[in-house]
């Protein structure tokens, strides 16, 4: 029914154009922000209440929507190249005990592409066996793999590009049986050499390769692999590989299992997606809380004021009017409140990463979390104005005749 | 052509029982340009509601209502808010300006959401009104008599056709009463109808005609009911002229 009222943009229907339009549109906001304004000085400890619980609610979203930012980066960040391995192992389900040769081939010609990254293909034997130290024993899986070096990184001592004798020791292996490089273990009851200690795995894998001893392929007279490992350069290139090797490999008959980290990567990164929006949602319950403060806070000035608002509405000022006053202080409240809960975000995490070493403060200053600072700031005058909407529209339309009848 | 006119109208409230409430009863009313009329009687004789209805704050149940020579019997809630502002000035018992707003500032305020700045016009009718060293001050910081003058100020920015004034020496002692009524007859005088509402004896010695409402019904409402060119322009029509109540 308000689009009867007059515009005050004379520029409405001429060719002035948006900008003109949008220009008469802020103007008719102006003296509403700055009655809006003088309103809110008006009682000013309901104004500062009103504004402070806007900008707890505000921290709130902020500061746990960034913890819970710093949270999942500094895992992505911990568990990084995890994701680069695919292990392949027969499917016993479908009968398949071991891979053969032409199983490794095919393995090898499925991932021979430039767009999965050429990855290596590193097939394992797999065995179970004591092995003697100098003064102690483990039991330890003992792999036999012909190309370590495509696969491992040596702590100690050199991986040979072919493995032909010795014995390559897991970090785990070597500090329980107290060994190094140039030692000698005692495996299945002959004694080895240890050429190479590795280093300490950085991620999970069902190959455990700390645990483990690898001796040549020579040492095994196993028929067939227990597993190969593809290992690509990416968690993306792991992916396409697994990918690749489903669609050649597993074509016909499900010969092969694939155990993919990436797929663990991809769970973890949701769990963390979930914690950040569960952390988002604890804060916007103070937001709401906030809202509801608003609104409270509104509705009272609104029934305060019932009289002036009565009397602006006789004198001729129309109710789109009386509803930008009431709106823009509502807005007022909530931009006010957001930006002091935005500072005041600023300040705790600066703080907070001052005080506490163990938070990397590269990961604080990630930029997604000015992301969170964004949608925080966003929130908190979007409270406001939801909130100051019904008190608003409520008191532009009652009748005049109603409020100033005191 | 009267400033503003109200042909046959009444105005019916629903009651708390079966019978619905009349405050105006069939009431014939009209004010000339510079005139300014008293309307007396006792509490409850509907004093306020033909206010209202004059005032475009609210319509009456049936009958006409004109604004000078316009029909605006029945109007859109923003047609009857934008009429308002065009023509027609309030001034209220408890003078309702706005706490928060200096002088200048309740005087522009009917204008205060338009483009253009009406702060010098104000200033210059607060001048008018002996108030021009109280521009800045806000309400609390004058006395009633400057209250109702910065109200009256107000009632004039947009230039009304018509001013009404309920009870406007109400809170004033009679000293002040009599300057602001004063001020009435200046008023008056640039063609402004006025229409006052009041139990104030001090106001019907100012008016130039005095009406009495007694439970809805007016008396002697029209200046020269014999003058043929005053006839309404609209043939009163029985059904047509119930007009639908602001919203």
């Amino acid at each position: 029914m308000s689009g009867g009222e007059r515009e005050p943009s004379p520029e409405a229907g001429t060719d002035g154009g948006l900008r003109d339009g949008v220009a008469g549109r802020l103007r008719g906001w102006r003296p509403a922000v700055a009655m809006a304004a003088r309103n809110l000085r008006r009682n000013r400890v309901r104004t500062v209440l009103a504004v402070l619980g806007v900008c707890i609610g505000v921290l709130a979203v902020a500061a746990l929507g960034i913890f819970g930012n710093v949270l999942a980066l500094g895992a992505q960040d911990a568990i990084g190249d995890i994701g680069t391995q695919v292990v392949v192992s027969p499917n016993a389900d479908a009968g398949v005990e071991s891979l053969s040769a032409a199983d490794v081939a095919s393995l090898r010609r499925a991932v021979d592409d430039p767009a999965v990254g050429d990855p290596a293909v590193v097939p394992l034997y797999s065995d179970n066996a004591v092995v003697e130290g100098p003064s102690s024993q483990t039991f330890a899986t003992v792999y036999g793999v012909e190309e370590p070096g495509l696969a491992f990184e040596a702590a100690e001592g050199r991986l040979p590009d072919r493995h032909r004798q010795g014995a390559i020791v897991g970090a785990g292996v070597a500090e329980d049986l107290g060994v190094g490089a140039g030692d000698t273990v005692g495996i299945a009851g002959s004694q080895v050499r240890v050429v190479a200690v590795l280093a300490e795995s950085q991620t999970f894998s069902p190959v455990a390769p700390d645990d483990a001893v690898f001796l040549p392929e020579s040492a095994f007279a196993a028929d067939g692999y227990a597993q190969a490992l593809v290992v690509a350069e990416s968690g993306e290139t792991a992916r396409a590989a697994a990918d690749a090797i489903r669609e050649d490999v597993n074509a016909r008959e499900e010969r092969v299992d694939l155990f993919e980290l990436a797929a663990i990567v991809d769970e973890i990164n949701d769990f963390f997606d979930l914690l950040s929006t569960f952390l988002l949602g604890l804060g916007a319950i103070s937001l709401v809380v906030a809202g509801v403060s608003i609104l409270n806070v509104m509705l009272m000035s609104t029934v305060e004021r019932r009289q002036e608002i009565g009397v602006m509405r006789a004198v001729g000022v129309t109710r789109r009017d009386v509803l930008r006053v009431l709106l823009a202080e509502a807005g007022l409240i909530g931009a006010a409140g957001a930006a002091a809960g935005t500072l005041l975000t600023v300040l705790l995490v600066a703080g907070l990463v001052a005080a506490t070493p163990a938070v990397d403060a590269a990961l604080v200053l990630d930029p997604t979390n000015g992301y969170y600072l964004l949608l925080a700031l966003g929130f908190g005058v979007g409270v406001g104005l939801v909130s100051g909407a019904y008190p608003a529209w409520k008191a532009a339309n009652e009748r005049p005749v109603e409020a100033l009848r005191s | 052509m009267y400033s503003v006119e109200l042909r046959g109208a009444t105005k019916r409230y629903p009651g708390g029982g079966a019978e619905p409430v009349v405050a105006l009863d069939n009431v014939d009313f009209a004010v000339e340009p510079g005139e300014f009329v008293a309307v007396v009687g006792p509490s409850g004789s509907g004093k306020s509601t033909l206010l209202n209805v004059l005032g475009l704050l609210d319509d009456p149940t049936e009958g006409w209502r004109l604004l000078d020579g316009t029909d605006v019997t029945e109007l859109t809630v923003a047609e009857r808010t934008a009429a308002r502002k065009e023509s027609i000035g309030f001034v209220f018992q408890d003078f309702h300006l706005l706490p928060t707003l200096t002088a200048v500032e309740n005087v522009a305020l009917p204008t205060a959401f338009d483009p253009g700045d009406e702060s010098d016009r104000a200033a210059d009718l607060l001048g008018r009104f002996g108030l021009g060293d109280r521009l800045d001050h806000e309400p609390s910081e004058l006395s009633g008599g400057q209250k109702q003058r910065v109200a009256i100020a107000r009632s004039l920015i947009n230039e009304p056709a018509v001013l009404l004034a309920d009870e406007p020496t109400g809170n004033l002692d009679t000293e002040t009463g009599e300057s602001i009524l004063a001020e009435f007859e200046r008023v008056k005088e640039e063609g402004v109808a006025v229409v006052a509402v009041t139990h104030d004896p001090l106001v019907e010695g100012f008016a130039d005609r005095v009406v009495e409402l007694t439970d809805g019904v007016l008396e002697g409402g029209i200046p020269d009911e014999a003058d043929p060119v005053n006839d309404p322009s609209p043939a009163p029509d029985a059904d047509s002229g119930i007009a639908p109540g602001e919203r």
